[in-house]
């Protein structure tokens, strides 16, 4: 599994590099904006970091999708199937490396963010409108129409909840393109119906969510139990997925 | 060794492979021929574990191919199938990694034979360097069962030449060498054996040495018997 998964990174290490070469240049503009106390650079890298600790672990999520069509749909995927490992272990090392870029990315833009804040606090005298303008921006955050608590546990909460709930539309991705390649291979209006099926299941998934939290009270324990639901149709989807590949595909 | 029983393939309503049963036995090299679409690569995909039946089954050492036995069959694909990423080393690391019969001198002694570099990197080689490649890295393996689909595909006469001795080097009394190629009169050099697939049926299994003291015919001879005015 681990040398699968070694092979899971090297596909996708060089997109990962060039995001983090990226933000380490928004950091240091942000860093002289900071110190420098030109706020119009300050405004920027700030406004390009949050875009980039959005968009890269977006990116984590589709490149890693991507990767498995290719996995699928072309003859690079004897490369995979020929080795003597189970399509539980192909596909779990798939899992694990993108549910665990996601996680890190996502722990290291939340770390990130929060050095940042703090910076930008200590100095809020002198930046008060930028400052202010955050706080704003963060009280107007809500989830299931509840209003998130501007804390660092509020906001550790809020983060798993959404990490948990892109490697969850992920991994239902990973279950449209499975089915697509095992199932629907050769039929008509093949990438139309696996994308339908997507969309039912995510749409599926949302309601359970929602009906399950719908009576908790906190938001903080709302997000944890919200992100809980997610690993764990996350691994329901795993098994499901695994299944059809060890059963049905043929590459 | 490896054996097909009433094994079946069908791709929408076609029958790529049909109820063929075949078995290979060790200490032989087996030509398998047939024009293009008869069957050929299906039957040994589904022999490496790439492909699923649709029905009957494909049995290594009498049980069903799976994981521990891929670790035993070495296929190579007639296609490029490396990541495009990789150099020629990266190429053999990886099946070092994954099969423990991996011989990394074994490899590197085919890659001086084939004259390739391990930095060269494999989207940059070309069809006749590929095909090299496949082979060196197939051959490097201490397998059961080779499995190579056209193997002389794109390669000139003199890297011909270095593919033959090298897939002979590999034949013994405890091995299966399974080759298909277009190349009729190619095969007949190198093989013992010869498996006609027609239309996704076994045609013939034929003792190559039997055929031409018995019936005075070479490979070639029932090659345009058995495809002549039909497919060709």
């Amino acid at each position: 599994m681990l040398k699968l998964m070694k092979y899971e990174f090297r596909k996708t290490w060089i997109t990962k590099l060039i995001l983090l070469g990226v933000t380490a240049v928004a950091e240091i503009a942000f860093l002289i904006g900071l110190y420098v106390e030109r706020e119009t650079t300050l405004g920027l890298s700030v406004m390009l970091l949050m875009f980039l600790a959005l968009g890269g672990i977006l990116m984590i999520g589709l490149y890693s999708v991507m990767t498995l069509h290719r996995d699928m749909n072309t003859k690079q995927s004897y490369m995979l199937f020929m080795t003597p490992n189970s399509r539980y272990s192909i596909l779990g090392a798939k899992v694990l490396e993108c549910g665990l870029s996601i996680l890190i990315g996502g722990a290291f833009y939340f770390a990130l963010g929060t050095l940042d804040l703090t910076l930008l606090f200590a100095k809020s005298g002198e930046l008060n409108r930028l400052w202010s303008a955050i706080q704003d921006f963060l009280s107007h955050l809500t989830f299931a129409n509840h209003q998130l608590l501007i804390d660092m546990e509020g906001m550790a909460a809020f983060v798993f909840c959404l990490l948990a709930g892109w490697i969850l539309t992920v991994i239902t991705a990973y279950f449209a393109v499975v089915i697509s390649a095992a199932l629907l291979n050769g039929k008509r209006f093949n990438g139309l119906l696996s994308f339908v099926l997507f969309l039912a299941l995510s749409w599926f998934v949302g309601w359970v969510a929602r009906t399950v939290t719908a009576s908790i009270p906190s938001i903080n324990t709302l997000l944890l139990v919200d992100g809980a639901i997610s690993l764990a149709f996350t691994a329901v989807m795993y098994m499901i997925t695994a299944i059809i590949m060890e059963r049905k595909l043929s590459v | 060794m490896l054996e097909s029983k009433e094994i079946t393939k069908i791709f929408g309503t076609k029958a790529a492979v049909d109820h063929i049963s075949l078995r290979l036995e060790k200490g032989h090299v087996y030509a398998m021929l047939g024009p293009n679409g008869s069957g050929k690569t299906t039957w040994m995909k589904m022999a490496a574990g790439l492909i699923k039946p649709t029905s009957g089954q494909m049995l290594f050492e009498d049980k069903p191919v799976d994981i521990d036995s891929r670790r035993k069959i070495a296929y190579m694909s007639t296609e490029s199938f490396f990541y495009t990423w990789m150099t020629v080393k990266d190429v053999g690391a990886y099946y070092a990694d994954f099969f423990d019969d991996f011989s990394w001198d074994g490899y590197r002694a085919m890659l001086r034979q084939m004259e390739l570099e391990e930095s060269m990197k494999t989207k940059a080689l070309s069809s006749g360097m590929m095909a090299k490649l496949k082979i060196a890295v197939t051959m490097a393996r201490d397998a059961k069962v080779y499995m190579l689909d056209e193997p002389f595909n794109g390669i000139d006469l003199l890297a011909r030449d270095n593919i033959r001795r090298c897939i002979l080097e590999h034949a013994d009394e405890n091995k299966v060498l399974l080759l298909s190629s277009h190349l009729v009169e190619e095969m007949e050099a190198i093989a013992d054996k010869a498996v006609f697939i027609r239309q996704g049926k076994l045609a013939e299994v034929d003792d190559l040495e039997e055929m031409r003291v018995d019936r005075g015919a070479s490979m070639a001879d029932r090659y345009r018997e058995i495809y002549g005015h039909t497919e060709e």
